[in-house]
């Protein structure tokens, strides 16, 4: 498998002539040397070959080694985000089963544009995030199912009718870029997972190295708001915390560790932040917040700035596409410095390097 | 006889209250600060232009005052609920979730996070109304009102509406998981003026009706025979006692989720106070169960800076609490003559 | 006036407990209602005291029908005191014969109520024991106060159901002397005692019920006669004659 990354088959142009030049061997060294060539090329071909038939392997986040004989073709994958990953290495056609949120919410416009059998409602769903039905899965015989690492007596389950199960456990970009990779790996489209871990991690890099020299001090103060409720916000140490820094801001609570919390409203308040950042809420919009009695004196609210990411599948952080939401918090913290940028030109961009040519016009 | 409580039980909450304007979590508003805006306000006079003097009046007026008014009340119609539906059913070991009606409002609440058009207090007031009207219909029959009954139905309705909350929670995915859960466990964070309106005309109305009823409380106490020989319909009076309750207990649980022992325990604290008559006990446990709140709560705020659920705090200081002048007086109560 | 009960008859159930009851409870007397267990005497109480509903007949209390009045009204001229008392909470002693006015009181009793039932627990000779927990007192003590608590209601009407139950022989003389000073007032008593010779020698009226229906003594005959006895309790007795009345002493 290395060896196929790592191989090159060597031009015509640059071959050095390790034969002794010798004018009466002049019909015989082209034989000779075209022999040796195709020689090599069968060789290399061979083992390429016998490299597809050496196994697929890759290690997921509980540590356990998956290896399959071949890349995976039925393949059940109960999580949403690793499912627009696949989208993206193109192996959709090899999905026999999905998770139930698919079909619920904003996401399932996308899928059904991306896929027919998701407009149609054909794609069965065996499970979700906490429930897995085992029968169902079973039923679909598939060779990999993908499912969340702490659902360990689903996977247990599984493992124990011998169906290959890849755990996730998402808490950075890392982890992001090694998902996609080993997904990857596990469905013979390495060099495609490459292409866009790289592009996703160039254009991350484009913003980060724009802001590294802003000093903490000129930084805007962001806080981040789920839906769930305006005081659950996250702070240092968390996917959120990243995001907001790589943005060129600095997080508000960012000196507590905390992947999650409920924060008091008057340590809020004390925070002051210069921009609020809502994750996409169907329940209420910056508007409601503006209003909001208690916020008034916030300086984000004062300023009017309070944005809400316009969709859960464009910035969705646990996939490649994170790189949108650095992008768009980028611009709401550092509007004169990323000017520049289009966020309409890039979505499209974006989305058709990851997703090809379906999804253009949405 | 008749005498009113001690005043000094009326007179308790004023200086907590007071204190408790000046409680917050640490590293935030001076209280010299918090002193100066409360002159000002009290004073009538404007607030010299001052960023800190904005603040700790902002904080005072819009998050910590509106905060203390709805433990106030919150805890004050539990506390009262608690106490008329004891008398009602001659038991005191009962709470106001007795009807299911913490249930429902679980699941109202859950249901709403879930739907997103449906909001979020009005839905868990109603269902918590719904699940002890239930009650009460499976447990009604011709000929009256039997407690057991009573107290069988809302166990079977409070298991049907946890289960369908269960469904609720199985459907969502992780992070409304979540604020479901912190809503069942009780939380005071988001308080608002708003909240203290939309809670304020139920719990008062209630507490009101109860409050009137505080004397046919000793005459329900003393069993139904004993009720109709003396002129009042039983049926009837335990109806006045159940609807109020069950008004202001709903009210308090869909604006500040599940608070657990002050139902349940600030009535026996109050009696052990008092004494058992309910023209004592009622108003004491209003006045009781409010300023038990807001101290509960005064500790939450100060000694953390994320929010904790305030129900863990009631349950762990009134807990032990509740044992120890269990152990000290005794519960006095008779057993059946 | 008094009480008349006239034609008075009640089901449950499908079976007939009271059929055609027809008697008189003489103005300020003490009537003894006498019968065996089950033999309808609680229920035929729980009838008049509107305990239970009137299914047919006409019941007057002080020349009112009863069926004609509500709650509060009935309460006012009917006391009732039932065989069983439950007591979960320790209410004091003054409390609970406060509760007896519940047919005068609006929201919270007043200084007339309390007044009442001063009184009443005056009259019974309860009043030392005002302050304490009735879920102190012995079995003797509460059945006063519980008697205290039908006095301070003011009826015109009063109903016991075995008063004398649960007390001993000083309790029980003490009870049938109070119940004589209430009816010398002007009240109209009708007791169900479970002792006959309780009965003959304090009452000043007897009823026999027997299997739902009024038993009379043949005519001049006393009630104490032995035959008659035997048809109501079915033993066999021997009267012993006292002053102008008589007791009872079963032969075995």
């Amino acid at each position: 498998m290395k060896i196929l990354h790592s191989h090159h088959i060597p031009k015509k142009h640059g071959h050095t002539d390790v034969l002794p030049s010798c004018n009466c061997r002049a019909v015989y060294c082209p034989a000779l040397f075209a022999f040796c060539y195709l020689a090599i090329v069968v060789v290399l071909l061979c083992t390429a070959v016998a490299s597809d038939a050496a196994q697929l392997s890759v290690t997921d986040f509980r540590g356990k080694h998956i290896t399959l004989q071949k890349p995976a073709k039925r393949i059940v994958c109960l999580i949403e985000s690793a499912l627009s990953g696949l989208y993206m290495l193109g192996v959709e056609q090899q999905v026999v089963g999905v998770s139930a949120n698919i079909y619920n919410g904003s996401v399932n416009t996308w899928y059904a544009v991306l896929d027919d059998r998701i407009r149609q409602k054909q794609l069965p769903v065996p499970g979700n995030w906490d429930f897995v039905s085992l029968e169902s899965v079973v039923a679909l015989k598939p060779d990999l199912v993908i499912i969340w690492s702490q659902q360990s007596e689903s996977i247990a389950a599984l493992e124990s009718r011998g169906i290959p199960v890849y755990g996730v456990l998402l808490t950075g970009w890392e982890d992001v870029y090694k998902e996609m990779r080993d997904l990857g790996v596990l469905t013979g489209r390495e060099k495609r997972a490459s292409e866009v871990v790289d592009y996703t991690q160039a254009e991350v890099g484009h913003i980060a190295r724009r802001v590294a020299n802003i000093p903490t001090t000129k930084r805007p103060g962001v806080y981040y708001m789920w839906a769930q409720g305006n005081l659950e916000t996250s702070c240092g140490g968390s996917t959120v915390n990243d995001l907001i820094t790589l943005a060129g801001g600095r997080n508000v609570c960012g000196s507590i560790k905390s992947e999650h919390l409920v924060a008091n409203m008057e340590k809020v308040l004390g925070w002051n932040p210069d921009l609020i950042v809502m994750w996409y809420n169907e329940r209420k919009n910056p508007g409601d917040v503006i209003a909001d009695p208690q916020w008034q004196s916030i300086r984000a609210v004062k300023n009017r700035r309070v944005h809400e990411f316009p969709e859960h599948f464009l910035c969705d952080l646990w996939t490649l596409k994170f790189q949108f939401a650095v992008k768009t918090v980028a611009k709401w913290a550092n509007p004169e410095l990323f000017r520049d940028v289009d966020l309409k030109k890039e979505k499209q961009t974006m989305l058709f390097k990851l997703y090809g040519r379906k999804i253009q016009g949405m | 006889m008749l005498r009113p409580a001690p005043v000094i039980y009326y007179l308790l909450p004023f200086p907590v209250l007071l204190l408790s304007l000046f409680i917050g979590p640490g590293g935030g508003v001076a209280p010299a600060d918090v002193l100066q805006a409360l002159g000002h306000k009290l004073a009538l006079s404007t607030l010299p232009t001052d960023s800190t003097l904005d603040m700790a009046a902002e904080v005072l007026f819009n998050i910590r005052l509106p905060r203390i008014c709805l433990d106030f009340l919150v805890g004050g119609a539990l506390a009262a609920s608690g106490t008329a539906l004891q008398a009602m059913v001659r038991n005191p070991l009962v709470s106001p979730d007795i009807l299911g009606l913490s249930s429902g409002a679980a699941f109202g609440a859950a249901l709403a996070l879930t739907v997103g058009w449906l909001p979020l207090q009005p839905s868990a007031f109603f269902f918590g109304l719904l699940a002890a009207a239930l009650s009460y219909l499976l447990a009604v029959n011709r000929r009256g009102l039997s407690i057991v009954s009573l107290v069988l139905a809302g166990i079977i309705i409070g298991g049907m509406f946890t289960a369908l909350l269960t469904i609720v929670q199985i459907v969502n995915d992780p992070f409304k998981l979540q604020t479901i859960v912190h809503w069942t466990m009780g939380n005071l964070h988001n308080a608002s003026w708003q909240r203290v309106r939309s809670a304020f005309l139920p719990i008062t109305t209630g507490a009101a009706v109860l409050f009137a009823m505080r004397w046919r409380m000793n005459v329900l106490a003393l069993g139904d025979e004993e009720t109709r020989a003396v002129g009042l319909n039983p049926e009837r009076e335990k109806l006045l006692l159940l609807i109020p309750a069950t008004l202001a207990a709903s009210a308090a649980v869909a604006v500040a989720g599940i608070i657990g022992m002050v139902g349940l325990v600030v009535p026996h604290m109050v009696r052990m106070l008092v004494g058992p008559d309910n023209t004592r006990t009622l108003p004491v446990s209003f006045v009781f169960g409010g300023t038990f709140l807001v101290l509960v709560d005064d500790l939450a705020r100060a000694i953390t800076t994320f929010e904790v659920p305030v129900g863990i705090f009631t349950t762990l200081i009134g807990g032990p609490f509740f044992i120890y002048l269990l152990k000290k007086s005794g519960a006095g109560f008779g057993e059946t003559s | 006036m008094g009480l008349s009960v006239e034609n008075l008859g009640f089901a449950y159930a499908g079976k007939t407990v009271l059929q055609d009851i027809c008697f008189n409870a003489p103005l300020g007397k003490l009537t003894v209602l006498l019968g065996r267990n089950g033999c309808g005497k609680s229920t035929l109480l729980k009838v008049i005291a509107g305990i239970l509903p009137l299914q047919t007949g006409c019941v007057l209390a002080a020349g009112q029908a009863i069926k004609a009045l509500s709650g509060s009204e009935r309460a006012r001229l009917i006391g009732y005191l039932p065989q069983f008392h439950q007591t979960v909470f320790p209410f004091l002693v003054e409390d609970v014969v406060l509760t007896g006015r519940a047919a005068y009181v609006r929201a919270t009793p007043s200084h007339r109520d309390i007044e009442m039932s001063r009184q009443a627990m005056e009259t019974v000779g309860v009043e030392h024991l005002a302050g304490r927990p009735y879920t102190e007192l012995s079995g003797g003590e509460r059945q006063m106060v519980m008697v205290a608590r039908v006095l301070a209601q003011n009826p015109q009407v009063i109903l016991l159901d075995e008063p004398t139950a649960h007390l001993d022989l000083g309790n029980q003389q003490q009870l049938m002397r109070v119940l004589k000073l209430i009816v010398a007032r002007g009240t109209t008593i009708l007791a169900v005692l479970h002792d006959p010779n309780m009965a003959f020698l304090n009452a000043d009226k007897i009823i026999f019920l027997n299997s739902g229906r009024i038993t009379d003594p043949p005519e001049n005959c006393c009630p104490w006669d032995p035959s008659f006895i035997e048809s109501i309790y079915g033993i066999s007795t021997v009267v012993l004659p006292y002053h102008d009345k008589a007791v009872i002493v079963p032969t075995s």
